[in-house]
């Protein structure tokens, strides 16, 4: 790319992302108007990266497909779901019952079983993570994750005094431990949040290129 | 017309002190703790590169328009140095997201990589690529990047909620060299169990100063830390005057 065009690409950003910060601190009409455009601008153009990130997610595919690299009959399958789904949506309407139906009885319950399998994962990351990183933080968190399910899962033959221990430790841990911890962890994030996006307002950071 | 001074305040005060450090970057060179996950990964990549293996990074689930964005550009600062130190190697780095958009950029730079290193006939399209549009249709995408592409680093750096444990997991089971962070305190947690590196904090936002990026992003943790401990100095303050009794 020639040298211009990433000063007009940075000047373009810079303004742009000037107008819209601004708005948030400065109560003037025109300035919020400006800002409400950009950001529906925003939105209509992500609308269409999304499509771009589909033919893309289409092009790697029918590349394996045809290169018939390791796990192709998958990669054939997928296009054949996103094409077929998008014939539907397109003949009968996104609200259409068979369209949803595709949704509730293949992707709601593939994206369930997922998060179910989750907590398995949990389990057993929770035990390798014993066996590779003996230190005191991973005991402090495992020690925490047992009283925490100790304290939340239901004892056997009703309530005991135990378990209003437990119940009672949980609910110190997680209201004055962890949301304290939580808040610093926020703050933190918040400051690096901050610095990286005046970085790309400063024009320091490019992600759109040189 | 009315002004948010306080707002205002905050965000010159960042201005100013990124300005500030970064011209006496060069002078005043900053220490910065040591990370492991950051340091750990130039080695990984260079064994990767080596043993033609393939890094991933993962710029998360979250979209562009959005707060959620933040740490998926930190990401692609990462990406950045990753596709400079991986591009004229046998199986270059590949990044993927949730998001159109970020797919973009992630294109972008890694196109802008391989221009620098005037190796622009090998870029390849798809190396930036979206699995799914929505985070657990993403996750399920993971594991078959993993397997077919030879997968030995994988980097998650970018927003992500809970699938973010999953998709870490499925890099621990490859035996892969995991870095693991997000913005997301629930997730961070998550991380911290199933990445072999967790990022914790703001540790997510860190990747270009420990990866040598430039002196902007040495002077962002540095103006961070100051506004962090004049936070902490109103909180701590803040507290002092309601125990006495005084109202702000």
């Amino acid at each position: 790319m020639k040298i211009g065009a990433w000063i007009l690409w940075t000047a373009v950003a810079m303004a742009f992302g000037g107008v819209v910060l601004a708005g948030y601190f400065v109560d003037l009409p025109m300035l919020l108007e400006l800002r409400l455009l950009f950001l529906r601008w925003a939105i209509l153009l992500s609308a269409v990266a999304l499509l771009l990130g589909i033919l893309n997610l289409l092009a790697a595919h029918l590349h394996k497909v045809n290169t018939q690299e390791k796990g192709w009959p998958y990669s054939a399958l997928l296009i054949i779901i996103l094409l077929g789904t998008l014939v539907l949506g397109l003949v009968f309407g996104p609200d259409n019952r068979v369209v949803l139906s595709l949704f509730e009885y293949i992707q709601l319950p593939v994206e369930a079983t997922l998060m179910a399998l989750l907590a398995v994962s949990l389990a057993a990351a929770g035990v390798r993570m014993i066996a590779r990183r003996r230190d005191v933080y991973s005991l402090i968190f495992i020690g925490t994750a047992l009283l925490v399910l100790m304290g939340t899962a239901p004892w056997p033959f009703g309530g005991s005094g135990l378990s209003v221990t437990f119940g009672w430790m949980r609910n110190w841990l997680a209201q004055v431990w962890a949301a304290g911890a939580a808040r610093g962890i926020v703050l933190g994030v918040a400051l690096g949040a901050i610095t990286t996006g005046l970085r790309v307002l400063l024009g320091a950071d490019r992600p759109y290129g040189d | 017309m009315s002004l948010d001074w306080v707002g205002l305040g905050i965000l010159a005060a960042f201005v100013v002190l990124l300005l500030v450090f970064a011209t006496l970057g060069r002078t005043l060179p900053a220490t910065f703790r040591p990370l492991p996950a950051f340091e750990k990964l130039e080695a990984a990549i260079e064994r990767a590169v080596e043993a033609g293996e393939r890094v991933h990074v993962s710029l998360g689930t979250g979209s562009v328009i959005g707060p959620e964005s933040a740490p998926a550009m930190a990401g692609l600062t990462v990406l950045s140095k990753v596709a400079a130190a991986t591009v004229m190697s046998d199986r270059p780095v590949i990044a993927t997201t949730a998001d159109g958009a970020m797919a973009i950029l992630a294109q972008d730079t890694l196109r802008t990589a391989h221009v620098r290193a005037r190796a622009v006939d090998r870029y390849e399209p798809t190396s930036g690529r979206m699995l799914g549009a929505t985070p657990y249709s993403y996750a399920a995408g993971v594991p078959v990047v993993l397997a077919t592409e030879g997968v030995s680093v994988h980097v998650l750096n970018g927003s992500f909620g809970a699938e973010g444990a999953l998709v870490a997991d499925f890099g621990e089971r490859r035996n892969a060299f995991v870095v693991g962070g997000s913005d997301d305190a629930h997730a961070q947690a998550l991380l911290y169990a199933t990445a072999d590196h967790p990022l914790v904090g703001e540790e997510v936002f860190a990747g270009g100063a420990y990866l040598k990026a430039g002196i902007f992003h040495n002077a962002s943790l540095r103006a961070q830390d100051v506004v962090r401990v004049l936070v902490v100095l109103a909180i701590l303050i803040g507290t002092a005057l309601r125990t006495l009794g005084i109202g702000l």
